[in-house]
């Protein structure tokens, strides 16, 4: 029975040559007989499953497998026995097998029958693929993490090949862009992303980027437009991606969405603006006082100078010199007071100011608690009466604060001279004939005197023993800048009234 | 009386307004100086510097009020007229309460300048007067002996030679020999004069 290539044949162990060089081979060799006991065990084999040869030889089979497997597979041996059909022999197929220390392991199994063996022997070759698995595993989870890594990037990440294509798109600008990865994926990044407006600059980037050689990133700004057409602003770095031979084959972008840090900047830019406005109001009797100081020294100079000339040039003994000194004197304090008079000009004038379409009453009711605050102050009271269904008005609305503030404070401080039983102030909006909205300050104190009502608006008029006589001056040049006037009319049962008629904005609300 | 000149000493932060008042100063005849900073002021600050002060109360850094208390504190005798502007009204009623001699409100005429100068030259020139006056008392009063002190002290008090003898214990020919030294030192002609004399060194 004996013959080459069946040299196990019937053989209850291998010759010394056959075993030799069962164990030259790298893939462990398991030989086994028709009741699936071991009946050979080469090196790889012990190596691979931890037993002896000696201590494996004799068992069955099933000590190699899974409990699964071992379920199974006397059946399968029986049944290939009984019709000689196998779904198993000459087929090569992944196993799960288990060490002597009970852990699972993958194998590519192998098995044949020697030929002319009866009762049958049966070789299987097992392939350790777990090493191969682990490689591809780990690939693949790397794979995976370096999508997560994009995925969970909080920046939007594009690469694109270098006709500008998208190759790979990120979650993150999948969501800014509000569009199916598919829908980005394939087509022109600038054409389909990039809003209108701004694709002349994506391209000049893009360009860039490809163009020069090299890796600095490429900082620039521009808007994608969302599926929704919504316009996002997005601050990118661009960087060329290279080939082996570090030529350019795209670009990868990663982009920042700004749109809401930006709207955050400009709110809280204009909520400081806003506070800045506050303080403008609140100090306006202030900023009148310093006005009128340096005001005043330029002219106690000049005062001061072409009086100490007219004294040296009736001494008997007129030093030219310095008087033609003192002279210069003059003239360049006379400029230096002209500068400062531009520079209230300035404060009223409306160059840098907004106007919008504004409700009145809405720009009342903001100051109305600093201005209640102020009653407080001088022991007084505020009211409001404000009509309903007013037009809009088109003004810079904290100039028209800063006017009421001032008219308020006024009609406080006369108020509180009289010291009367009833103390209030009076803020009132109504719609006139015109169609136009008055708005009026008014109180209860003891009124303009007739001769000084012509005289109040004049700048430095004042009754105040503190006064500087320049509020009201002010706020008459505000008004005017309105296309309105302001004027005074005594109050009805007494008192003092301060109103401006400012013409309805054109678009009437409603 | 008058050993150094009389100087007005300027001190604002407005150049043009000092060196105009400087000049408005200098074309009535009166000697002045000026002082960008109370600061200024304060370092060169000579208690035997005979003058007065015109001093802008709003200054940054040591306002004019500021320096006044100042002043008020080193015992400066220096009379001080405050130059205010518009709104500072309230600023001057203090000064005037800290002792200031007088406030003017800018801008002003040369003439009320130049009256409230003078007057406070005056007065500098009479409070250094009586402050050298005392002085002298004070020197002479130190070149007593204790015994002539004590004479001194008793007379002033009305006594007569006899109670003056009979509370020190001496013999009245010596109190009248004391008393003559008295009157010779303090170089006052009569007792009414050496009572004035007590009564302007006593302290108030």
């Amino acid at each position: 029975m004996r013959g080459p290539g069946v040299s196990l044949a019937g053989m209850s162990s291998p010759t010394p040559e056959v075993l030799a060089l069962l164990d030259a081979t790298v893939d462990a060799v398991v030989i086994m007989d028709d009741r699936g006991r071991i009946t050979a065990f080469n090196r790889s084999a012990e190596e691979m499953f931890g037993y002896r040869a000696a201590d494996a030889i004799g068992r069955n089979v099933s000590l190699l497998m899974t409990p699964a497997d071992r379920a199974y597979h006397d059946s399968h041996l029986r049944n290939y026995l009984a019709d000689g059909e196998s779904r198993v022999l000459g087929r090569g197929r992944d196993v799960r097998v288990v060490h002597r220390d009970g852990s699972e392991f993958s194998v590519f199994l192998s098995v044949g029958r020697i030929p002319n063996t009866d009762p049958p022997l049966f070789v299987g070759h097992l392939h350790d693929t777990s090493l191969r698995r682990k490689a591809l595993a780990t690939l693949e989870k790397e794979r995976q993490l370096n999508r997560l890594y994009l995925d969970l990037a909080q920046v939007m990440l594009v690469a694109t090949d270098r006709t500008g294509i998208v190759r790979l798109v990120n979650q993150r600008a999948v969501r800014v862009l509000g569009k199916q990865s598919a829908d980005i994926v394939g087509s022109s990044w600038v054409d389909n992303c990039v809003a209108p407006d701004d694709r002349a600059l994506a391209r000049a980037a893009f360009r860039t980027v490809v163009v020069r050689d090299d890796d600095e990133p490429q900082g620039c700004e521009y808007h994608v437009r969302s599926a929704a057409g919504e316009d996002r602003l997005i601050t990118w770095r661009c960087v060329a991606l290279r080939d082996t031979n570090d030529l350019a084959t795209g670009v990868m972008l990663s982009g920042e969405d700004m749109t809401d840090q930006r709207r955050a900047e400009n709110e809280a830019h204009r909520a400081l603006e806003r506070m800045n406005n506050v303080s403008r109001l609140a100090t306006m009797g202030e900023m009148a006082a310093g006005i009128s100081h340096e005001l005043n020294q330029p002219l106690a100079a000049i005062a001061n100078y072409a009086q100490a000339c007219t004294r040296m040039i009736r001494s008997s003994t007129p030093d030219i010199p310095v008087i033609a000194g003192a002279i210069e004197q003059i003239a360049g304090q006379a400029l230096r007071a002209g500068e400062i008079i531009k520079r209230i000009r300035s404060l009223v004038r409306n160059e840098d100011v907004r106007r919008e379409t504004q409700d009145i009453n809405g720009l009342i009711r903001e100051v109305h608690a600093l201005l209640a605050s102020d009653a407080r102050v001088h022991d007084g009271a505020l009211a409001l009466d404000l009509a309903d269904e007013l037009p809009s008005v088109t003004v810079d609305g904290v100039q028209i604060q800063q006017v009421l503030m001032n008219l308020v404070h006024n009609a406080l401080e006369a108020s509180r001279e009289q010291g009367g039983t009833v103390f209030e102030v009076r803020i009132a909006t109504r719609r006139v004939d015109s169609g136009d909205v008055e708005v009026s300050v008014s109180d209860l104190g003891p009124g303009l005197p007739r001769d000084t009502e012509d005289r109040i608006f004049e700048p430095f008029f004042t009754t105040k023993p503190t006064g500087t006589g320049l509020g009201l001056a002010i706020s008459r040049s505000i008004i005017k800048a309105h296309d309105a006037r302001l004027e005074y009319r005594a109050n009805n049962p007494r008192g003092a009234c301060f109103f401006f008629i400012l013409p309805a904005a054109q678009e009437t609300p409603r | 009386m008058k050993d150094s000149p009389q100087t007005v000493i300027v001190v604002d932060d407005d150049d043009a307004v000092r060196n105009s008042l400087r000049l408005l100063l200098k074309s009535a005849g009166i000697n002045a100086e000026v002082e960008a900073s109370a600061q200024d002021y304060l370092a060169r600050y000579d208690a035997t510097q005979g003058g007065c002060l015109l001093l802008d109360v709003r200054m940054p850094g040591m306002s004019g009020l500021e320096l006044q208390q100042e002043l008020n504190v080193r015992g400066a005798t220096i009379p001080v007229i405050f130059i205010t502007g518009n709104g500072d009204i309230p600023m001057a009623v203090e000064a005037m309460q800290h002792g200031a001699f007088d406030f003017l409100q800018k801008p002003f005429r040369d003439q009320d300048l130049l009256d409230r100068v003078q007057r406070a030259l005056a007065r500098d020139t009479e409070n250094r007067a009586r402050l050298r006056h005392t002085d002298r008392i004070r020197e002479r009063l130190a070149s007593l002996s204790p015994r002539e002190r004590e004479v001194l002290e008793l007379v002033t008090q009305g006594k007569a030679n006899k109670m003056v003898a009979s509370d020190l214990g001496v013999s009245q020919r010596t109190v009248e020999i004391h008393r003559a030294h008295v009157m010779q030192k303090m170089e006052a002609s009569s007792l009414a004069e050496l009572v004035r004399m007590m009564m302007t060194i006593a302290p108030p």
